[in-house]
């Protein structure tokens, strides 16, 4: 009988050990660092992982050239470019997305979006004049999809994958893992964009803070949660915010929320929408939540704007 | 089963469930202190660690990969207060002491983590 209680007690401790085992990795790309943490798996995965970060980083980059052929070269010609199919893919999925809710995400808004930035470091409202010329260079830009992954950029528009390359990177970690058969996982990308496995615990679900929200959080597993939010790269001149988050409409940086969450089973559609929900209604956003079956919640001077009825939001 | 034999494993099995409640004790005690710890790391190498728990107000200065990051801790948080990078978004982030919420300095290749207890996974 001593030895079957001593083998139980060893065998729970084992156990214990066990459930505790991690892999963690943080890797810098696009402009962050990725934090990886694998409950299940090993370090051929994660660097499996990070490679694959650092990749579409480079293919998405449109501020540094370098050995791939990137949105930074393709920024800069107006000739057919063959890409990669990686690239090919990533560019037409930023210019499908506005056919799934997210119509005010344009990835033709780079060159906008860089002298809203550079005017808003100075505490400046960017020129009417300047505002309108990049508008125009939107409407009368556009990006040739051809056969054998060629493209071509017709216009002046400068193209920017910022808020969706991340989330589009993270759908490729998710089949990854997937194909490995790894359920248990947190992938943080900069907090804008995380993807959620199951948390080794009861129930699966992951607690995920909110910065907008004082001392509240939210739980979830086996999803995308994208987040577009003023807090951070908002800038205040008088009484009103000009976000880094441009309408390609008219060209205004304010936006109608300081934050939306959309919790999603698409990275990239996820990271759109929430970039393009900032302008969009309430009414607007609950047609796309029942169109593209994604969750939505928007914050609005510290508190809930709006929620979808199956979030629940919990206190510390 | 003599008496001896049952005596004995009577001690065994309350010695084992002894042991049990002073780990599990333990265990919850330590996660109660909250001793919140940042590190800082330069291109993913620890360059500093600090106990934020002291609550002590302490300047840091710290060498990135495109300059000099002044760093500072008070009441338990901390933040970068002064940076050489272009959108000062580092900056603008203020004083942390939530875990989960890193400090991250893009341009200067700064990462600041926060470890100890925490209810949440991760924060957004």
């Amino acid at each position: 009988m001593k030895k079957k209680i001593l083998s139980l007690f060893v065998i729970s401790l084992v156990s214990c050990s066990q459930a505790s085992k991690v892999i963690e990795s943080k890797v810098f790309c696009f402009d962050t660092y990725i934090s990886t943490s694998l409950y299940e798996g090993n370090k051929d995965n994660i660097l499996e992982l990070e490679k694959s970060f650092t990749y579409y980083s480079k293919i998405s980059d449109n501020y540094n050239d370098n050995d791939l052929v990137n949105v930074y070269k393709i920024n800069r010609s107006n000739e057919e470019i063959t890409v990669s199919s990686e690239l090919y893919d990533l560019l037409k999925t930023s210019f499908d997305v506005k056919n799934h809710g997210a119509k005010y995400f344009n990835p033709l808004c780079g060159s906008l979006a860089n002298k809203w930035k550079e005017s808003l470091k100075s505490k400046h409202i960017l020129d009417e004049n300047i505002k309108n010329e990049e508008i125009l260079k939107i409407n009368s830009s556009s990006l040739d999809f051809k056969e054998n992954n060629i493209i071509q950029r017709n216009g002046e528009a400068e193209i920017d994958l910022g808020g969706i390359a991340k989330g589009y990177a993270l759908d490729k970690a998710k089949d990854y893992l997937k194909s490995q058969n790894i359920k248990s996982y947190l992938v943080n990308g900069g907090s804008s964009s995380l993807l959620l496995g199951e948390k080794k615990n009861k129930d699966g679900l992951f607690s995920i803070g909110i910065s907008d929200l004082d001392n509240k959080y939210i739980k979830a597993k086996n999803c995308f949660v994208s987040t577009s939010a003023t807090s951070l790269q908002g800038v205040k001149i008088g009484d009103i915010t000009y976000s880094h988050i441009i309408n390609p409409f008219d060209g205004s940086a304010i936006n109608l929320y300081d934050a939306v969450i959309v919790i999603s089973n698409n990275g990239a559609l996820g990271d759109a929408l929430s970039t393009s929900m900032m302008f969009s209604s309430i009414d607007e956003i609950k047609q796309i939540e029942k169109d593209e079956d994604v969750k939505v919640l928007v914050i609005k001077d510290n508190e809930i704007k709006y929620k979808n009825e199956s979030i629940e939001v919990f206190s510390r | 089963m003599n008496k001896k034999t049952l005596r004995n494993d009577l001690i065994l099995i309350l010695s084992l469930i002894t042991v049990a409640a002073v780990s599990l004790a333990l265990v919850l005690s330590l996660r109660k202190t909250n001793n919140l710890i940042a590190k800082i790391s330069v291109q993913n190498n620890v360059v500093e660690t600090i106990d934020l728990s002291k609550k002590e107000e302490h300047d840091y200065f710290i060498k990135g990969l495109n300059g000099e990051l002044h760093v500072h801790t008070k009441d338990g948080a901390i933040a970068i207060v002064e940076s050489n990078c272009p959108h000062q978004d580092c900056v603008k982030m203020g004083y942390v002491h939530e875990t989960n919420k890193p400090i991250i300095c893009a341009y200067n290749a700064v990462y600041i983590a926060i470890e100890g207890a925490s209810n949440v996974d991760v924060e957004i």
